[in-house]
């Protein structure tokens, strides 16, 4: 014998899973097997050891029929057919006494069940039936009042496991739990004094191997009264009638594989008894019951316990669903709660952080992250920005197309993300939109765990290859690390509930800002119309005014007193400048609404260009001009000679007083803007008043001292601010003034991207401008 | 005989003024006063209360853009459409420089436009100029009058 690597363990495992236990070809000899045909009754194979039982020669028995041997088996088996109908497990059908001649009739306790086209008999010692009702149904009543109150299932499974002992008077019964592994954890133990306990302890997996978990999900109960027993073979070995050896997967008396019984004599047990708790068709767990000593079950002992086997599957069946049940309100309430906090706030982002409690809670994570492309959010315990990023950038390379991505063992299942097991060993991530990289993430963090093995879990295979199970069964530590608690399905059908609500929200709010940019839309051709009648209509009877008083001077001129002309030039000078302010409105408005043409702009020649042509304006005036190298920026650049004539022709106007009159235009750039300034020695302004310098019509200056309609900077601002840019001024009273404004540094695509985070003016901007 | 003027405007002041800009102009020209684009189409097709006026077409059309039941830019349609009438000249009057019609006045051959300005008497000297080129100055010989009219393309007018 040696000690093993993992393959070989895997390998003799195998070996172990494809032991054929059910069709074993023999039984343990604590009864005997008579094989018949369904219809004749004739029988077809007994075990050898029915000599011994009925002393008379195997050869006698068969092609005899159960019904010469039995008087009442007709009526027997009939009775099995009324009270059991398709089940087929081994039912107690009566007290029988064979005539054999040669012995003394001895009473025998029958068992039939029907199998793979057989009628399969068992012969034992018969019980009392009187007294084991009478000992029997009083308990199990209890017991059942007994479950009514139990808590969990560890509570019903400690209920039960004292319940069977009453019973079954085994030494020890111990109730196991199945992980989804497989291991199995003593949650619940009842053992008289001189029994080793196993409460807490855990039993791997390759214990029970997987075809003996199957048949223990149909036969929900299996006895072995002795682990010394010498099996006997059933004759012939394979059945006439199938041609198969018999398939003993429901015979009460089928002989179990060596390897277990060398596994219970290890084990210092010489009885056992296995009883199935079933949950939704699985193997939940087991009730194991062992005895120092030989034992014999009879037939209503068994029926009792596999009774309260399957009263206990039941009870933790409802148990869990009820359980589950309420997970699952917990979750929806949870999600009802998240959801309404995104319709108060309008937004996925901002409502899960108005409630970080139940956003990071709800499916019991330490962490939580709202990522889209624009942010990443945290939130409780994550792991830092970059490495929340890196994981979203891994999942939304992933292959697999699905919406949810969950693991306890972020080292195991994330080894790409090098870091991000240091922050967290569990996640869970739903992506929030069908297009872009967005997702919702929950971290768990590690949770190191002690695993308490009853003997260290692993086999030891002979030269042979055959498995052979441990001998030791005492405390044997492991400790389990990278890994979280596991993500409970209810949890990820949760994350995966709110990821489609979501996603609800997300489309509405796409439809209404689809709705909104329409109205924009229509509400900017409306203004359209407006502005247009503004310039038709207001402007027409300014016309009319200019136009009356100048025909008025010129016709009737001379019977005006000189004062009354200069009435009348007032008249025609306001409907002029009336007419002024109408016109600058009017491009004003345009500013805000048509759309930007990006394209490269350098400013200095626009700078250049403009001096030019505003020359008549400071025409025999000296201006020291101070120009920096300015740069191209990205802006329209018909509009950017606009702000910058703006800025120019104000520190003409404000420098005339002036001689020289300088005026300097600047750059300073960073890595994020230009900021461009304009500066001259003029009259300056007060700095009390630097806030209303671009509203407008807003004017600090008598209208004799300087002219203007107080829209020139507005428009500069407009201009700017539609660029994504700031303006402001600095300045003091008769020391001149300082006008900035900066421009962000950007390609030309970033004004064309219609994303959901995106204001609406790109989208409205009328292109069919003039 | 000088061709008329046809001014086409529903505004009276600024039909008042427009009338005075073209007696200052000193054009010898009839001025023709219709008030609203379907009376202007009337007098041009020589139908309805129009249908018994003298034969022969007007100088130039001085065309306020805004007109009550049938608009300027109609007008100028139906104008363009017509073989006999596709010669004229045709001088848009508008408000402002910011109505998006304009655009649309070019593609169906507007000769010239002007924006009444709120200075008189700029609007004086625009009306001059135009009166004159387009009236005195692309005069066709005054005896092929009657022959051109009935001719199918209007090639004799300078686009």
């Amino acid at each position: 014998m040696s000690s093993l690597t993992a393959a070989e363990l895997a390998l003799a495992s195998e070996n172990c899973a494809k032991e054929p236990i059910h069709v074993p070809g023999s039984i343990q000899p604590h009864g005997f097997m008579l094989v018949c045909d369904q219809e004749t009754r004739e029988i077809l194979q007994v075990s050898q050891n029915a000599t011994e039982w009925l002393g008379i020669d195997n050869g006698a028995l068969l092609g005899r029929t159960l019904d010469e041997l039995i008087d009442n088996a007709p009526v027997a088996v009939a009775r099995m057919d009324e009270l059991v109908g398709q089940e087929n497990n081994p039912f107690h059908v009566a007290d029988v006494l064979f005539n054999t001649g040669s012995n003394t009739p001895q009473t025998l306790a029958m068992l039939a069940h029907r199998h793979d086209g057989l009628l399969i008999t068992e012969f034992e010692r018969p019980v009392d039936v009187e007294s084991a009702y009478s000992t029997l149904y009083p308990l199990i009543r209890t017991y059942l009042d007994d479950l009514q109150v139990a808590e969990d299932a560890e509570h019903l499974c400690r209920l039960s496991v004292d319940e069977v002992k009453r019973i079954s008077g085994f030494g020890r019964i111990k109730a196991y739990r199945f992980d989804a592994e497989g291991n199995g954890t003593v949650i619940a133990e009842c053992a008289d004094d001189d029994y080793p306990r196993y409460l807490g302890l855990c039993f791997p997996v390759s214990d029970i191997p997987q075809q003996a978990r199957r048949l223990y999900c149909a036969n929900r109960i299996r006895v072995i009264e002795d682990a010394y027993y010498q099996p006997s073979p059933i004759v012939p070995e394979i059945n006439p009638r199938t041609g198969r050896p018999l398939d003993m997967s429901f015979a009460a008396l089928r002989s179990v594989s060596p390897v277990h019984l060398q596994y219970m004599r290890n084990m210092q047990t010489r009885a056992s008894m296995s009883i199935s708790i079933v949950v939704r068709g699985q193997l939940w767990g087991l009730i194991s019951c062992h005895d120092l000593e030989r034992r014999s079950v009879g037939s209503q002992t068994r029926t009792a316990c596999e009774l309260l086997g399957r009263v206990l599957s039941l009870q933790i069946e409802a148990k869990e669903a009820n359980s589950k049940t309420q997970r699952l309100l917990e979750l929806r309430r949870d999600i009802v709660r998240m959801l309404s906090a995104m319709a108060d706030v309008d937004g996925v982002s901002e409502g899960l952080l108005s409630c970080p409690q139940t956003f990071v809670n709800f499916v019991k994570g330490t962490g939580a992250a709202i990522v889209t492309s624009s942010r990443c959010e945290l939130v409780g315990q994550t792991p830092p920005a970059a490495q929340v990023n890196a994981l979203v950038k891994w999942l939304s390379k992933r292959d697999s197309s699905d919406d949810v991505f969950h693991s306890d063992n972020i080292a195991r299942d994330i080894p790409e993300v090098t870091e991000l097991s240091r922050h967290a060993a569990g996640v869970l991530a739903v992506a929030i939109s069908e297009i872009h990289s967005h997702y919702l993430i929950w971290f768990r963090p590690e949770q190191v765990r002690t695993v308490n093995w009853a003997g260290k879990p692993e086999k030891i295979v002979s030269e042979t290859g055959k498995l052979h199970p441990r001998h030791s069964f005492d405390l044997w530590q492991e400790i389990v690390t990278d890994y979280s608690l596991p993500w409970d399905p209810l949890e990820i059908e949760g994350a995966w509930e709110l990821r489609t609500a979501t996603l609800g929200i997300v489309l509405r709010k796409a439809e209404e800002l689809a709705q909104l940019a329409g109205e924009l839309k229509k509400s900017n051709k409306e203004l359209e119309a407006f502005s247009y009648s503004v310039s038709h209509d207001l402007r027409a009877p300014l016309r009319h005014i200019a136009g009356y008083a100048e025909l008025l001077g010129d016709f009737e001129g001379s019977k005006l007193s000189e004062r009354g002309m200069r009435f009348l030039d007032h008249i025609g000078d306001s409907a002029r400048f009336a007419g002024t302010l109408v016109d600058n409105l009017l491009s004003f408005s345009q500013m805000g609404r048509s759309a930007l043409r990006h394209s490269d702009v350098d400013l200095q020649a626009l700078v250049t260009s403009i001096q030019a042509e505003m020359q008549p304006d400071y025409e025999g005036r000296r201006i020291e001009w101070k120009l920096d190298a300015l740069p191209v920026v990205i802006a329209d650049a018909a509009f950017l000679h606009l702000v910058l004539r703006n800025l120019l022709s104000n520190a003409i106007k404000y420098t005339r007083g002036q001689d020289p009159a300088v005026i300097e235009v600047g750059v300073r750039e960073n890595a994020d803007e230009v900021v461009v300034f304009v500066r001259d020695n003029g009259v300056g302004f007060d700095m009390a008043y630097a806030n209303k310098l671009f509203g407008v019509f807003q004017r600090l200056h008598r209208m004799e001292e300087f002219e203007g309609t107080g829209i020139g900077l507005a428009s500069v601002r407009r201009i700017i601010e539609r660029h994504d840019g700031r303006v402001w001024a600095e300045g003091a009273l008769g020391e001149g003034a300082t006008f900035y404004f900066s421009l962000p540094k950007r390609g030309y695509s970033a004004n064309n991207s219609a994303d959901i985070d995106e204001n609406a003016d790109a989208q409205t901007d009328s292109p069919d401008r003039g | 005989m000088l061709k008329p003027i046809l001014l086409i405007e529903d505004n009276p002041r600024d039909l008042e003024l427009t009338l005075v800009a073209l007696e200052r102009s000193q054009l010898a020209n009839d001025v023709i006063v219709l008030r609203d684009g379907a009376e202007a189409l009337d007098y041009l097709f020589q139908r309805g209360t129009y249908a018994t006026r003298a034969d022969g077409n007007p100088a130039v059309l001085l065309l306020d853009l805004k007109l009550p039941k049938v608009d300027g830019l109609e007008v100028l349609k139906a104008v363009r459409e017509s073989n006999e009438l596709r010669s004229i000249p045709i001088v848009m009057l508008t408000s402002s420089r910011e109505e998006p019609d304009l655009q649309r006045a070019y593609e169906l051959g507007v000769n010239a436009y002007v924006v009444k300005p709120v200075e008189f008497r700029d609007f004086v000297a625009a009306i001059s100029e135009l009166g004159i080129f387009w009236a005195v100055l692309n005069e066709p010989p005054p005896g092929s009058l009657r022959l051109q009219r009935h001719r199918s393309s209007g090639n004799q007018t300078p686009d």
